[in-house]
């Protein structure tokens, strides 16, 4: 082997990349060759300026920056994969049926007397008429209803009939228990996927009464992805004053930590690393890695209070 | 009890939003530290965060699992990061516009830095900042992952799709670069 053979494997060798048997070969080499030695110590200085120098590094603050930003970005994503896929749907249904022509006209035909509808009724009422499979000829009214996604099952009107579907959506009124299973379903699916951050908040708010003895799986499941990624912090405050009542868990836990090292908002690490300290002094246990979570939060949090509290809890738990 | 990357990726695969949170808190520490090592700005970083992770959110559903997910993962990683378009346009960089190609952009940025001259009025660390931009994408992707993120060659050479030959050429070009660009820096500091 030549000098320049020897140099590549002093490099390789800085980032433990021989083997055993090429070290002690390099070794070997390095004790008689007093060109190599110097170029080790070359070497060694020139990788210790690089590492030494580096001030770059990844802080929590600048980690939770990035997600807070992922966040948005998926929340876009998922808003276009959602709309993209109805488009599809429809624009496949479309294309694949035999009738296009037929389907097209009746398309027309329908949105004509739709809107017809919508512009002489004057009232809210909308009218259906429909056929019963028993009798032939039932009729129903109901009001309040908003028609939408007319998809036609059978659009060749030749022989007097179509057949269509479409959702009817309707405001519907209920009054129940507020432990009701199927009321906290729906305050739960609202407090997910309501657009309107106020309508989010008072279906948590809701919940948040000791009227409620228990609370579904569910129901947390969706409190802890609320505290962890709703865009608005009033309705995330919420999902923690809420699930500062249930039963302390592992999850419940893993949204804490998360909060306290991701949440831009002070007041919400605030809270959630008081409700952690709570949990510990109930006999609640950390990992090691949580552990070190905290050491980190101790030093680099720009709060005071929160260094603070972190240098209590580290202090009490050992 | 912990799932494994696979039983993340197969939830994900079906659409739930906690496995795929549980992939991303897993790897997004790593991916963001490789993007900011290698383009040395925060903001510049967290782009290429966000696109990585967007693009393993589109890719999911065709994800094989013919690799590791850590391993798709960083190919993504170091993708977005060889095909990133630098915003900053410092006085060791060329500005980028459209007659000017990667090699080229190189080679005058490679012309400007002379440390001999710089060590007085400039801070060192922006010193090996600017030595370290004027390595082409590959020598810099390597010598990222290998000496800030410490990967083994074989590793490298799974993320960039290369041969362990070709990494560690990319890795011996890079060391030999800096080296002649930061001599007189590690002379001084010795």
């Amino acid at each position: 082997m030549n000098h320049n053979e020897y140099k590549k494997w002093i490099q390789l060798s800085l980032y433990g990349e021989l083997s055993g048997e090429e070290n002690l070969k390099l070794q070997q080499h390095l004790s008689g060759c007093e060109d190599c030695r110097k170029e080790l110590e070359e070497q060694k200085n020139l990788l210790s300026v690089l590492t030494e120098r580096d001030k770059l590094k990844v802080d929590d603050k600048l980690l939770s920056d990035a997600r807070a930003q992922l966040r948005g970005a998926l929340k876009n994503e998922r808003e276009k994969k959602y709309s993209a896929t109805r488009f599809a749907d429809i624009l496949i249904g479309f294309i694949s049926s035999p009738y296009r022509a037929a389907l097209a006209g009746a398309a027309i035909l329908a949105i004509g007397f739709f809107f017809g509808f919508l512009l002489f009724n004057s009232s809210a009422e909308v009218k259906y008429i429909a056929t019963n499979q028993n009798n032939n000829e039932v009729s129903f009214t109901d009001s309040g209803v908003i028609i939408k996604n007319i998809r036609f099952v059978d659009s060749d009107a030749t022989d007097g009939e179509i057949e269509f579907t479409f959702d009817a959506v309707k405001t519907i009124s209920l009054k129940g228990k507020v432990d009701d299973p199927k009321i906290q379903s729906i305050l739960t699916y609202s407090m997910l996927n309501d657009m309107n951050p106020g309508s989010r908040l008072n279906s948590i708010n809701a919940m948040a009464t000791d009227k409620v003895l228990q609370y579904d799986t569910e129901v947390t499941d969706a409190l802890v992805t609320v505290l962890m990624n709703d865009e608005n912090p009033g309705v995330r405050r919420e999902a923690l004053q809420v699930l500062k009542k249930l039963p302390f868990t592992e999850k419940i836990k893993r949204a804490y930590l998360y909060v306290i090292t991701s949440d831009s908002v002070s007041g919400l690490r605030i809270d959630a690393i008081n409700a952690l300290a709570e949990a510990i002094k109930q006999g609640s246990s950390l990992s090691g890695s949580e552990v070190d979570l905290f050491r980190n939060k101790l030093q680099t949090d720009n709060n005071n209070y929160i260094r603070f509290k972190a240098k209590t809890i580290l202090q009490e738990y050992n | 009890m912990k799932l494994t990357d696979s039983e993340l990726v197969l939830q994900a695969k079906q659409g739930s939003e906690s496995a795929f949170e549980e992939l991303v808190y897993r790897y997004d520490r790593s991916v963001l530290s490789i993007a900011l090592k290698y383009v040395r700005s925060e903001d510049e970083a967290k782009d290429i965060y966000q696109e990585v992770f967007i693009r393993v959110y589109r890719g999911l559903k065709k994800f094989e699992m013919r690799s590791e997910f850590s391993t798709w993962l960083f190919r993504i990683t170091t993708n977005v990061c060889l095909s990133h378009k630098s915003r900053s346009k410092d006085n060791l960089k060329v500005s980028l516009n459209n007659t000017v190609d990667d090699e080229n952009e190189f080679e005058l940025a490679d012309e400007k830095f002379n440390a001999n001259e710089m060590i007085d009025s400039v801070d060192i660390n922006d010193l090996v900042n600017a030595a370290l931009e004027t390595l082409n994408p590959k020598q810099r992707m390597t010598f990222v992952l290998k000496h800030y993120e410490g990967y083994k060659i074989r590793e490298i050479a799974e993320m960039m799709n290369c041969k362990e030959g070709t990494i560690k050429k990319y890795l011996f070009d890079a060391i030999r670069n800096l080296r002649k660009k930061l001599k007189p820096v590690y002379d001084t500091v010795e």
